[in-house]
């Protein structure tokens, strides 16, 4: 839907043009109404973006003012292991959970997408968790997941099997936290789905059906392209918002709120937002930071475009 | 056979959403019920489902041995303004992207889509700089001062509103004297109430659960919102967790019961979300 209405802005613009730009009555006025996003652009957007990279390219401490070092910043990101290992961690827990929780997004709002009875009770089931705070899915997570005494152990231990460490472990935490990660987030996915599965003519699945196709194949054939639009909005959408991933694994991972203490066991949770954070606020090492933050945004810019490019070989769209 | 192939499909429909439906809730009643145990119990392996005895008084201890209700108010404060903030701004500035003609209009509203691909990761730290410059650290002004300057979800949601309205409207009101801020506030900002409660109860469920601005801004106690303040409570309630769950059950409760109240709206919100 960006696309589109930059498309609607350029033809808005043709016809501008004509015009010219005169400041009457009007004018003014609209100018007056603009300015609240004007002070927001100019001092926390634009400002901020210019600081931000000299910052990436200072040593900054916030006590000293900040001193030009050149690229020694991202020359010592390049050595610095625990920088890698948060590279990986991000990656690995987006492209386990990116997927996952879109296909059961799609999956939930389809079975969701015809009248059922109690339907408005099954959408507030699966919207409480989004509505709920990090904090608040710690604590009904740990029901689950408590090493010690959470409910999954006691049915592995129930079945015969070992109980295991879950958020405890280097192996586990990732998977453990994606999967709390879905829980939460699914419903809102979901929800995105049904908007754009009201699109989806019923009339294509008459004809399917007189074809003879089946649920799966009508749900491979006929929404799976047909909702391959709202697919690709998710996909891009939850990229973006999941490698910036701090809330969660703060809160999972680190001990009261304490911020140095989150990112365990022994990193193996820990994320570039979170390693941001460390070094920036925790350590003052605000041109460090800086230089994650530039870093992060890059790998961000690059997937985005590499996710605009594939489109068109898997999108499906309407004439 | 297409009766019976709908049938399948409601039966499948049925299976599909009723496990994972169980999926959602199982958590939460698990939680709900720890809040209510005693911590002998809360901590029996194995699980003991049913609370006996059931302690109400854990939620009675959470309300009167810590700062939870400092806390609420923190959250509510931060919560109004920038809920007042949001639909004051967005509102405005939409109106002028959608129905008035300026200089630069196109050019601006350009750099409000722009302002959607940036993430906000790369502002975090100069705008810390700014708001310590200002004076702002340690308060919750930070909080809720950016929804006062439009942020571009509810302008991209009322422009959408303004847009449907017809122009008769505005000419009407121009006829009757009204300035361009006047018709807005008088004639179209009324028409837009289901959008309005869209982005009130939008903004209301994200400023009510936000973790990452009050862990950088706030660092005396007294200042914690809810979602920080029940964090931060584990060091002084160790052997006794299950008053942390009690606590954070009751954090979930205002924002639950706004939800039920108005859960329309929240679907109207989520799904417009995806259609920007």
């Amino acid at each position: 839907m960006i696309l589109v209405n930059t498309e609607t802005v350029k033809t808005q613009r043709k016809t501008k043009k004509k015009k010219g730009p005169v400041l009457n009555h009007e004018g003014k006025w609209g100018l007056l109404m603009v300015t609240p996003y004007l002070l927001q652009f100019i001092i926390f957007i634009f400002f901020t973006l210019l600081a931000s990279l000299y910052f990436s390219f200072s040593s900054y401490d916030m006590l000293n003012p900040p001193e030009w070092i050149g690229l020694e910043n991202y020359n010592k990101l390049i050595q610095d292991p625990v920088f890698w290992q948060s590279l990986k961690n991000t990656i690995y827990f987006t492209v386990l959970f990116v997927p996952t929780q879109t296909i059961l997004a799609l999956i939930l709002a389809v079975a969701l997408n015809q009248s059922l009875k109690g339907l408005k009770l099954f959408r507030i089931a699966h919207f409480i968790p989004v509505i709920s705070s990090w904090t608040v899915v710690l604590y009904v997570a740990d029901a689950i997941f408590n090493p010690r005494f959470g409910l999954a152990n006691d049915l592995l231990v129930k079945i015969g099997l070992q109980p295991q460490q879950w958020l405890n472990d280097e192996q586990q935490v990732i998977p453990v936290l994606v999967a709390v990660a879905v829980w939460k987030g699914v419903g809102y996915m979901m929800v995105i789905y049904l908007a754009g599965l009201q699109n989806v003519p019923e009339d294509l699945y008459e004809s399917a059906e007189i074809e003879g196709a089946g649920v799966l194949k009508k749900f491979r054939h006929v929404t799976v392209p047909l909702i391959s639009g709202t697919t690709f909005l998710v996909l891009v959408l939850s990229t973006i918002t999941t490698f910036q991933a701090f809330e969660q694994i703060y809160v999972m991972t680190g001990n009261g709120g304490d911020i140095t203490s989150a990112g365990g066991p022994d990193n193996a949770s820990m994320v570039l937002m979170l390693y941001l954070f460390q070094q920036g606020f925790s350590f003052l090492k605000m041109g460090y930071a800086s230089a994650i933050a530039w870093v992060l945004f890059l790998i961000l810019f690059v997937i985005t475009m590499i996710q605009v490019k594939l489109q068109k070989k898997w999108v499906h769209y309407e004439k | 056979m297409k009766k019976n192939f709908h049938k399948n499909r409601k039966k499948i429909g049925y299976i599909v959403i009723i496990l994972s439906s169980l999926i959602m809730f199982t958590p939460f009643i698990t939680a709900t019920l720890n809040s209510l145990k005693t911590y002998a119990q809360y901590t029996a392996v194995p699980v003991e489902w049913i609370p006996d005895p059931i302690r109400w008084e854990n939620y009675s201890d959470v309300w009167q041995m810590t700062d939870f209700a400092l806390y609420g108010w923190n959250s509510l404060i931060v919560t109004v303004m920038s809920v007042l903030g949001a639909i004051l701004s967005c509102s405005m500035v939409a109106y002028a992207f959608a129905r008035l003609e300026f200089p630069f209009k196109n050019s601006l509203f350009f750099m409000v889509l722009g302002t959607l691909m940036i993430p906000p990761v790369v502002m975090i730290i100069p705008q810390f700089i700014i708001f310590r410059h200002l004076g702002f650290l340690d308060t919750l002004v930070p909080l809720w001062i950016l929804e006062w300057l439009a942020q571009p979800f509810g302008v991209f949601l009322m422009r959408q509103a303004f847009l449907g309205i017809p122009k008769a409207y505005e000419e009407a009101a121009t006829l009757d004297g009204c300035t361009p801020f006047q018709t807005y506030w008088r004639v179209f900002l009324p028409m837009c109430k289901p959008q309005l409660a869209t982005l009130t109860i939008f903004t209301f469920m994200t400023k009510w659960n936000e973790i990452m601005a009050p862990v950088i801004y706030l660092s005396s106690a007294e200042k914690y919102t809810l979602p920080i303040g029940v964090l931060q409570m584990s060091g002084a309630w160790f052997g006794k967790e299950q008053y942390l769950v009690a606590a954070a059950i009751m954090s979930l409760i205002p924002i639950l019961i706004v939800f039920l109240l108005t859960e329309k709206f929240f679907i109207k919100g989520a799904s417009s979300s995806g259609l920007k």
